[in-house]
This record gives C-alpha cells, sequence and structure tokens, in this order.
C-alpha cells in the first residue's frame, strides 16, 4: 500500500521532470538589447559586468583562442569569456539551429564563408557593429559592418628543418610546381580535408589566368610524385614534425609558426605566388544573450591590444592597418616573407569549389 | 495459487486455463503506471532520437543543410550508387577481418585462462580486458606515435637493435595501412570476445569435459567436440557485437586509412554532416544503412543469447574441473596472452604518457623534449577542471540511471512478460545499435527547443540512451538468476512488489548492477561521437577536449587529457575490484 503510493509518486514526479524538460524554450527567451552604434568601451564594459561573461564559438585552435581570451580577460576583469570550438560548416549549422530555435547562446561567432556570413547580416541573425578601428581593416577583410578578419589566413609549406636543405626550400618557395623536382618523389604530405584554406592552393591550380605558371594537368603531376595523404589538415602537420614527412604541400601559416614557437623542428616558406586571404572572420550574434560584453570582446579583438594577442598566441597576420609585424619568427634568418600576393576570385570559388575539391581528392585517391 | 509458472530459466509464463489473479486497480495499478513511464522514458529517450535522425534522410539538401521539400535523392544515392555502397562494402570488409581475428584471439585467450594452469591468472586476466577500460581515441594517438612508419618507436627501436646487433632493420610497422586499422580495433575490440568466452567457459558445467576425458579423449578433442560447442553461441554473440561495433567505429578508420584511401560508410556520415558542403540527409540515409545492419545483428544476438541461457549450465558451480596442464606448452601459452598485453596495454600506455609529457611529437626522445607542462595547463585551465567535473560526474549519473532503468524494465520483462513488456525491452536496447553521431544528431534536433539544450543534461540524456541497453541486458541476466519463488513466497506473506524487488531482487542481482554502474560509467567517460555534436560552453568534457585539441594539432596536449581520462577509468576499475570485489566483466552482455 505504502510503496504503491511511492510508485504513484515517483511515477507523477518522472512525469512532471519530463513535462518540464520540453518546454519549448521559447516560454525562457533571452534577447538581444539594441546598443547604441556609438556607445564606448567603457559604457560597454560597465554594463559588460553585469552580464558577467561573453559565450565565444570559434573554428580557431583552442589553446591560442583561450590564451587571446585571457588577455581579454585580464584587461577587462569581471567578464569571462567562454570559449566552444565548433569547427567551420558545423558551427554555421549549429548557430542556425539555435537562432531558428530562439535557443540563443553564442554571443561571438566565428565563419570562414563570406556568402553565408553576408546572409546572416542581412537577415540580423549577425549585428551589424562597427569596431572603433572600423576604417583601419581595408574591404578586403570585413564583411559590410558584421564581420571582420583579424587574420589574413596564408597557405605556406612546413617543412621539417633537419629533413629539407636550404637549398631545397628555396626551390619549395620559388614556386608550387617545384614540388615536381623529382627529389620531393615520395617525400610531402598532402590532405583531403575539405576547408577554405584547403582548397585555396586548388583555386590557384586550377585559375584560366595561371598566374603560378604551372605545367599542364599539374594536380596529377603532383600526385604522381606520390605524396602520403591524410584526411585532414593536422595530421601531415604534426608528421612533419615528428620527422615521418619531409614537408606539408599546403598548411596553415599561424599553426606552423605556433609550431616552431613551442620548439618543434620546423620552418615554412611561401610557394610564390601566395594566396592571402579573409577566412576566419569574428562577428556579434544579432541575438547575443549578452549583447554589452559581446561588442566589447568584438572592439577588444579588433584593436591593436587584440592584433599584438592574436599575434602572440596565433602568430596570425593581422589585417589592422598600421600594426606591426612582432611575430617571433619574423626577425629569424631563414625567415622570406611572401614575394607576390595571390588574391582568389570569390565568384570562380563560389561556382567551382565542389567540382575542384573533388579533382583534388580523385586525384590524391588515385595516385 | 498465482496464474504463472516458473520455466527452468525463471521468466514466468501464464499457465493455460488458470485464472487471473483480480487486479484491485486495473489499468491504474502501480506496476502498469511505472510500466507506462517507462515506456515514455525510453520513447522520449531512444527512439524519438533516432526517428528525427532517420526523417532527415528525406529531405532536399542545399550545400548548407536541408530545405522543407521532401526528396528521396539521399536515400537512392546512398543505397543505389557506387560511391557509397563502396563506403558500405569498406566498412563490412573491416568488420569482417577485425571480427574473425578478434573472436579466434579472443577466444584462445579466454581458453588459456580458463581452462588451463598458466601461471598468473588473475593478473592476466585483468590486464586482458584493461583496453576496454582506454579511450579508443586516446590508443589512436598512442599507436601514432608507436606504430608510424619512420618515426614510430616500435621501428625506432628495431633499428636500434638491429643497428647494435650490426645489421640494418628496415621499418615493419606502418599504422597508416588498412593493416594498422585493423591491428588497432583488433587490439581494442579482443576483450569483448575475451569477456563473452570467458563468462561462458567459467560458469560452465565442468562434468561433460569430465566425462569424455574420463572415456579417452584428448585435450584438443574435448576443447574442440565439447568445450567450444557448448560456448557457440556465445561465441557468435560476440562476433555479432564485434562486427556492429567496428563497422559504427569512425575515428581510426577515418584517420588511419587516409593515406590508403580507405573510406568507410561512418567516416562518410562524419564528413557530410560537418564539412561543406554538407550533406544532411546523405549521412542520415547512410545511417539508416548501418542501423539495418545493427538492428539485425541484435536481433539475432537476442536470439543467440536466449539459445545460450538454454545450452550453457549455469549451476553456480562454476569451474571445477581439473585445470588442463600445460606443461612445456605454458610459455607459448603465456607468449599468446602476454603478446596481447605488451601491444594492447603496455606499449600504447608508455606512448601516451610519453607523449603527454613531450613539447613537440618526436620519434627522437632527447632531454630537452620533454616537459610537464601540459599537466601544468591541464590543471590550471578552467575548462580541463570543469570538464573533468562534468565527466564524473555525467559518468556517475548516467551509471545510476541506466541501472534504475534497466533493472525495472528487465523486472517487468521477465516478470511480467507480455507484448508490451518485451516491446519495452527490446525498444530500449535498439540504441546499441544506432552510430553515436547519428543518435547525437537526432538528439541535438529533438531537444533544441527545450530548455535542455546547451546544458550537461543532454549529455546525459544521450549517454543513457546509448547505455541504457547494458542496463536491460545485463540485469535481466541478474533477474534470471533468482528463483520466483523466493518473490512469490515474500508475497504471500503480504510484502508489496517494491518490499520483494527491495528485499530480495536487489540483494541478490546486487553485485551485477554494481558492475553496470561501473560498466556504464566507464563507457560514458569514453563517448565521444554524440557528446561532439551536443556538448556546450557549459558542458565540456574529457573525451571532447582530447578531439578538440587532437583536431587543433596539440598532440601532445590530448595526450595529457588522455592520460587523465584513463587513470580515471583504471581508478573506477580498482575500485570496483578491490573495493567492491566486483570484477567488471559481470556486465557483459554474455551472462
Amino acid at each position: 500500500m505504502g510503496s504503491n503510493s511511492i510508485i504513484r509518486k515517483a511515477v507523477l514526479a518522472c512525469g512532471i521532470a519530463f513535462a518540464g524538460a520540453l518546454v519549448p524554450a521559447a516560454f525562457t527567451t533571452a534577447s538581444a538589447a539594441e546598443i547604441a552604434a556609438d556607445k564606448s568601451n567603457d559604457a560597454l564594459y560597465a554594463d559588460a559586468k553585469a552580464e558577467g561573461s561573453v559565450v565565444v564559438y570559434t573554428s580557431n585552435v583552442l589553446a591560442g583562442m583561450n590564451a587571446v581570451s585571457a588577455d581579454f580577460m585580464a584587461q577587462y576583469p569581471g567578464i569571462t569569456v567562454e570559449v566552444t570550438r565548433i569547427v567551420g560548416m558545423q558551427q554555421y549549422q549549429r548557430f542556425a539551429q539555435e537562432v531558428a530555435a530562439n535557443q540563443n547562446i553564442a554571443d561571438i561567432i566565428n565563419l570562414t564563408d563570406k556568402p553565408v556570413l553576408t546572409e546572416l547580416i542581412n537577415s540580423g541573425d549577425v549585428a551589424r557593429w562597427k569596431v572603433p578601428t572600423f576604417d583601419r581593416f581595408t574591404d578586403e577583410y570585413k564583411v559590410e559592418d558584421g564581420g571582420y578578419a583579424l587574420t589574413a589566413t596564408i597557405p605556406v609549406l612546413i617543412y621539417n628543418e633537419t629533413k629539407v636543405t636550404p637549398e631545397e626550400a628555396d626551390i619549395l618557395r620559388n614556386s608550387w610546381a617545384g614540388v615536381l623536382d623529382p627529389r620531393f618523389k615520395g617525400r610531402f604530405a598532402v590532405q583531403t580535408q575539405k576547408c577554405g584554406l584547403c582548397y585555396v592552393g586548388v583555386h590557384l591550380f586550377l585559375d584560366p589566368a595561371n598566374p603560378a605558371k604551372l605545367p599542364d594537368n599539374f594536380i596529377e603531376k603532383v600526385a604522381a610524385q606520390e605524396p602520403v595523404v591524410y584526411a585532414d589538415l593536422t595530421n601531415p602537420i604534426d608528421r612533419v614534425i615528428a620527422g615521418e614527412q619531409d614537408f606539408t604541400y599546403w598548411s596553415w601559416e599561424a599553426i606552423a609558426a605556433t609550431k616552431r614557437q613551442s620548439g618543434a623542428p620546423v620552418r615554412f616558406v611561401y610557394p610564390d605566388p601566395t594566396p592571402v586571404f579573409a577566412n576566419n572572420y569574428f562577428s556579434v550574434s544579432g541575438h547575443a544573450p549578452h549583447p554589452n560584453a559581446a561588442r566589447l570582446y568584438m572592439n577588444w579583438l579588433a584593436s591593436e591590444e587584440g592584433a599584438k594577442s592574436f599575434q602572440k598566441h596565433f602568430n596570425g597576420a593581422t589585417t589592422l592597418q598600421g600594426v606591426k609585424d612582432e611575430r617571433s619568427f619574423a626577425s629569424e634568418d631563414w625567415y622570406k616573407p611572401v614575394k607576390t600576393e595571390y588574391k582568389p576570385d570569390f565568384k570562380r570559388w563560389g561556382e567551382n569549389y565542389v567540382s575542384d575539391m573533388e579533382k583534388w581528392i580523385d586525384a590524391m585517391s588515385k595516385k | 495459487m498465482d496464474a504463472t509458472t516458473a520455466t527452468e530459466t525463471g521468466t514466468a509464463v501464464r499457465t493455460p486455463g488458470a485464472r487471473r489473479r483480480p487486479d484491485r486497480h486495473g489499468w491504474l495499478a502501480p506496476d502498469n503506471l511505472l510500466i507506462a513511464a517507462l515506456s515514455i522514458v525510453v520513447v522520449v529517450i531512444s527512439i524519438l532520437p533516432l526517428i528525427y535522425a532517420i526523417d532527415a534522410a528525406f529531405y532536399k539538401e542545399t550545400m548548407i543543410g536541408l530545405t522543407t521539400q521532401r526528396s528521396l535523392k539521399a536515400i537512392y544515392e546512398v543505397y543505389f550508387t557506387s560511391e557509397y555502397l563502396s563506403y558500405f562494402w569498406n566498412a563490412l570488409s573491416l568488420g569482417f577481418i577485425v571480427t574473425v581475428i578478434s573472436v579466434v584471439y579472443g577466444v584462445g585467450m579466454a581458453l588459456i585462462i580458463s581452462r588451463t594452469d598458466i601461471p598468473f591468472k588473475n593478473t592476466l586476466d585483468l590486464l586482458t580486458i584493461m583496453p576496454m577500460f582506454v579511450s579508443p581515441f586516446t590508443g589512436l594517438i598512442a599507436w601514432i606515435s608507436l606504430g608510424s612508419e619512420k618515426t614510430g618507436f616500435i621501428n625506432g627501436v628495431l633499428a636500434e637493435v638491429g643497428n647494435f646487433l650490426g645489421f640494418s632493420i628496415e621499418p615493419l610497422v606502418n599504422i597508416w595501412t588498412f593493416g594498422g586499422i585493423v591491428w588497432v580495433m583488433v587490439l581494442f575490440f579482443c576483450p569483448f570476445v575475451y569477456l563473452f568466452t570467458i563468462g561462458n567457459l567459467r560458469g560452465m558445467d565442468s562434468t561433460l569435459e569430465e566425462a569424455a576425458r574420463t572415456s579417452g579423449a584428448g585435450t584438443f578433442y574435448t576443447l574442440t567436440r565439447i568445450t567450444l560447442p557448448v560456448c557457440l553461441p556465445a561465441i557468435l554473440s560476440a562476433s555479432l557485437l564485434v562486427f556492429i561495433l567496428s563497422t559504427e567505429v569512425y575515428t581510426m578508420p577515418g584517420i588511419l586509412g587516409a593515406p590508403d584511401g580507405f573510406v568507410t560508410l561512418t567516416w562518410q556520415i562524419y564528413k557530410d554532416s560537418t564539412t561543406f558542403p554538407v550533406h544532411r540527409a546523405h549521412a542520415a540515409a547512410s545511417g539508416t544503412m548501418i542501423l539495418w545492419i545493427a538492428v539485425a545483428g541484435l536481433w539475432l544476438q537476442r536470439r543467440l543469447t536466449r539459445k545460450a541461457e538454454k545450452f550453457v549450465t549455469v549451476t553456480g558451480k562454476g569451474f571445477r574441473g581439473k585445470p588442463i596442464p600445460l606443461g612445456v606448452m605454458k610459455w607459448p601459452a603465456l607468449i599468446i596472452v602476454g603478446a596481447y598485453i605488451i601491444f594492447a596495454d603496455i606499449l600504447p600506455l608508455i606512448a601516451i604518457v610519453l607523449s603527454s609529457l613531450m613539447k613537440y611529437s618526436s620519434g627522437v626522445l632527447t632531454a630537452d623534449i620533454f616537459t610537464i607542462s601540459h599537466y601544468v595547463k591541464f590543471f590550471s585551465l578552467s575548462e580541463v577542471r570543469l570538464a573533468l567535473w562534468n565527466t564524473m560526474m555525467l559518468a556517475a549519473l548516467a551509471g545510476a540511471v541506466c541501472v534504475v532503468l534497466g533493472f525495472l524494465i528487465s523486472y517487468f520483462e521477465v516478470r511480467r512478460s507480455n507484448r508490451v513488456t518485451v516491446t519495452l525491452a527490446f525498444l530500449g536496447t535498439i540504441s546499441v545499435a544506432v552510430p553515436g553521431l547519428i543518435y547525437g544528431i537526432g538528439m541535438l534536433w529533438l531537444y533544441l527547443k527545450t530548455p535542455l539544450y546547451g546544458t550537461v543534461w543532454i549529455l546525459l540524456l544521450a549517454f543513457v540512451a546509448k547505455y541504457l541497453p547494458y542496463g536491460i541486458l545485463v540485469s535481466r541476466s541478474g533477474i534470471l538468476q533468482v528463483h520466483p519463488d523466493l518473490e512469490q513466497s515474500a508475497r504471500v506473506h503480504g510484502a508489496s512488489p517494491l518490499r520483494v524487488i527491495r528485499s530480495i531482487l536487489i540483494p541478490i542481482a546486487k553485485p551485477t548492477l554494481i558492475a553496470v554502474l561501473f560498466f556504464v560509467m566507464l563507457s560514458s567517460i569514453k563517448e565521444l561521437s554524440a557528446s561532439l555534436l551536443l556538448y556546450s560552453q557549459k558542458s565540456p568534457i574529457l573525451s571532447v577536449l582530447t578531439w578538440n585539441y587532437m583536431d587543433g594539432g596539440e598532440y601532445q596536449f590530448a595526450s595529457a587529457v588522455g592520460v587523465v581520462q584513463t587513470i580515471l577509468m583504471i581508478g573506477i576499475v580498482i575500485i570496483t575490484r578491490i573495493a567492491f570485489r566486483i570484477k567488471l566483466e559481470a556486465a557483459t552482455l554474455s551472462k
């Protein structure tokens, strides 16, 4: 009898708990307040302290982003930055789903796709926010007044300094076709991940104007050099550091420099011409639960302090004009800066991304 | 007299013609209410996410998601085009090869440890199952350090030995191949076969073998004609489980298979779900393909497990016969088991600890490469501390919930056997057949509009859904061990159903339930697939952190996280052994 009553109560409690759990979030929404476009950092900080935190969705390396955020927190005590790493398209999907469900969690998002970002700005899901340094970013590195590429994305060939001679490094630096030199057969790694940086080399190779002066069927010729194919961008870098492969055919400058900073025996070259482009935009969510903290954080990221923090912890090439390149490797004797910049054609990028990547993946798979 | 009669296995069945005892409450009886509540829980936690995930297969795709238009294009392309069928075939062939090798080695080790006089039995037993308590992802990082062709520690040591002896040894091992994938997966799945088989071998009545030997049969004849046939249902059951698990794993074949151009269906699901252009409908359609195999396997496994219950003579006496004397064969037997322990436990643990203490990956170990900075960072990052806390809390809660729900569902399936309770038990176990990635997608969509989204509790639901099958299946075997007469006599003396459960069933089944608790805890600590999609800044867990740091190229910090995760799991194993005197092998589905 007593136990039957307990069972009934338990069942009732379970029912209430589940019903409670399924209550639509619409009833518990938090919406971003309207923030005056000219609100000063001091005013933002005063209100941000009351909000307490800022939630950042990032595609970047977690340790670097945490370090950058720590610099921000040191400058603005009382605000906690909570970083969640969600990469590439996953981040867009998650953000879009959350917005659609009125489950607003992210204050700052970090997308890589310019057309997608433009769409989000126009729909109001990304806030229009002119950072105080707005005019110091060229149009190339901002999407209207809603997205800021704080660093330029630059592909490099990372090599193990104990495996590749300075003479060989020069061959690789002078031309993307340097990799076809017979001496490099079977010594390098490529990857078949789909991402902006992963694609930019292919985009250059298939440029009808052929600015890199590459031979016909270049991709097939690269495959004939028998590279080792990895599934993602980071495995080849780790394998080069370990000495398993001699160099990557191509990776990200920022990771290469960060690894060198940690003592790894790697250097890198910028093969000529070198794509230098925007592929890593930070934006304030149009539905930020912490709208003041989000804008303060965005202002700081786009400031000189933010640029220096990015240089220090990410080794990213800052796009904020007037900031000196203080990255440690830039003063080393082996370092040779980009010779000729190559600017991707984003119209062709949008049209051919899928087919070009398939061509690259197919060629590497059939090597 | 009650209207039911106990069968030999303890399952209650209705006696034809017997009068049913009048029920004072009808449909509102506490039992029925509880069954209804459990049904709701199972549907909400296990079934609805699955339906949501499968539903996505029937939509038209854009480059970044799904439209609202229905379409069969993804289903067609997955089921009828050579591209996806080749991924499917790769998954099946990999699963088949891994299963065959795991079964041969796992059964071999179980026979040696349970049936012979091999020394150090208890130690070998514990070390053989230890890979189950290491995250496969951590193991993968370890094997990249160990088995890479030019810089792997194994080839490095062999080369040094060769140099010392005056000749050169070419690299023997390359983990970045199809063979490498099979090798690492076999190391991780062997313990499943071992546990399934050794449970049967230990519980088996030895008089059959003794009779065979008395009649002049040799050791080999007895093993092949008596011992193994009796264990066959359990071996087949283990084979199916390993096959299902190995077809759904995606990180190992995905990462290690790339240089060989080897792509499995589950890796393609991962890529379709996460990289641009997104093929979410294709991912869902591919998930259904894996699901059918797994459901068929699960159904077959349940049949085989039932048959096993009939065949296996679980007398409670265990194996009391004289162990087979190995004589001079003791050393080869020790080498067989020892080699497994070296490759599955010792080398990966050394490699992962070394990796966690290095500044960067290197095949050459020099003093200046070592650092403890990753551990300093581990304990200084608030996110990592939160992840450690979340991991332990979720593991404990998931374990407790799975024990309670699993026990109740099994109790009703066994003691109130009818279509509803049997269906409930089946539905509760179906999630074991669903790849975690697909489950994660379904959970995300189902709970997106609820306050659970973005909290640690959605991970708890995912863990409960994923590991409830263990709770149900293992509790079931525990309940079957209790003869219904005990409960019936308690009821005759006026005990309520709850009192019967509390005072009779739970005390007897306690060791099994504690084993389930810790087994689910360990599995939850390792879970990655669903967690990757469901975690948020408020709910980081160690497995996701390991992935995130490795994906960001920080292998050494990922290794440090992996080491802490492994210490946590080994700690749980030791606690269960020493404090509770319970072996986690009690939590296998073979019982």
